[in-house]
């Protein structure tokens, strides 16, 4: 399953803001999902990706499902998000 | 130019009934509106200067996470005003952005989850090295370190008040006592066209 980021707006920034994302893709993407359900997360046109958002989508989809991957990832701010995520909130993908 | 620090330190500083005269240009009352008006100065930081578009996006989503904080910290607790101070003067070489809030302060509001905290200064440090929420069972905690980070990976600076203790990061950090109390924070974040291409 590909869920195209950008959908949720080119600034993905705040915690509610992340909260309510996470809660749409819950219901509206994910709820028949498997645990092994392939799930790419693509950031294309995605701008500012902020670690609040951020912790509050791929965090939680990350320890949730285990064949979870990111594409698109080469914006500084993605970058930026993913590096602090995987240090501070134990993001291994 | 005007000063846009002397501004905002004046609004944090002042009693509530001057602090309700803010210019609704620079007051944020709700998270929507700052996140509004931040994300109008990440496209104009794009559109008006020199700056790299990645490093425009990065500092959008620092200054994202510093207003945030402002309202992820208060809302509900707010001493007297609610909201945010958010003004920027991004069209010199010389670029400001400030924000700032009326609200409890970073070591009111880390001593509840860490109550060893001694001071503002401890609890500066603190915020801006360790993972550690003041919303605990929530996951939370990350913003400052990432601001931490960018700022020194970007060349940026910014000085950030608390109480009565700064912290002046830009490679590095420094963190010292100063002699006004900011009852919330307060948060300069300077570069230059320079430094950021």
């Amino acid at each position: 399953m590909n869920i195209e980021l950008q959908k949720f707006g080119e600034f993905l920034t705040s915690r509610p803001a992340g909260r309510e994302a996470f809660l749409i893709l819950s219901e509206n993407h994910l709820r028949n999902a498997s645990v092994s359900e392939p799930i790419e997360l693509d950031f294309k046109e995605v701008k500012v990706l902020a670690p609040s958002w951020a912790d509050e989508v791929i965090t939680p989809l990350a320890e949730k499902f285990s064949n979870v991957t990111l594409l698109n990832t080469e914006n500084a701010s993605v970058q930026a998000t993913l590096k602090t995520l995987r240090e501070y909130s134990g993001l291994k993908i | 130019m005007e000063n846009l620090e002397e501004k905002a330190r004046a609004w944090v500083v002042g009693d509530a009934k001057s602090a309700l005269n803010l210019e609704s240009e620079y007051y944020c009352q709700t998270r929507d509106v700052l996140q509004a008006r931040t994300d109008r100065m990440t496209i104009m930081l794009l559109q008006n200067s020199r700056i790299d578009k990645n490093h425009a996006y990065v500092i959008g989503a620092l200054i994202s996470e510093i207003g945030n904080n402002s309202f992820d910290h208060n809302l509900g607790a707010w001493p007297d005003i609610p909201g945010a101070f958010f003004g920027y003067d991004i069209t010199q070489d010389q670029k400001h952005i400030v924000l700032a809030d009326r609200g409890q302060g970073m070591f009111a509001t880390l001593k509840k989850v860490k109550p060893e905290l001694q001071d503002d200064e401890e609890a500066l440090k603190v915020a801006f090295t360790e993972r550690i929420s003041s919303r605990l069972p929530e996951r939370r905690g990350n913003g400052l370190k990432y601001v931490r980070e960018n700022i020194a990976n970007l060349q940026l600076h910014l000085a950030f008040f608390s109480g009565n203790a700064m912290a002046e990061l830009n490679e590095k950090m420094i963190v010292q006592k100063t002699d006004q109390n900011i009852r919330g924070c307060l948060a300069v974040l300077t570069f230059s066209d320079n430094v950021s291409k």
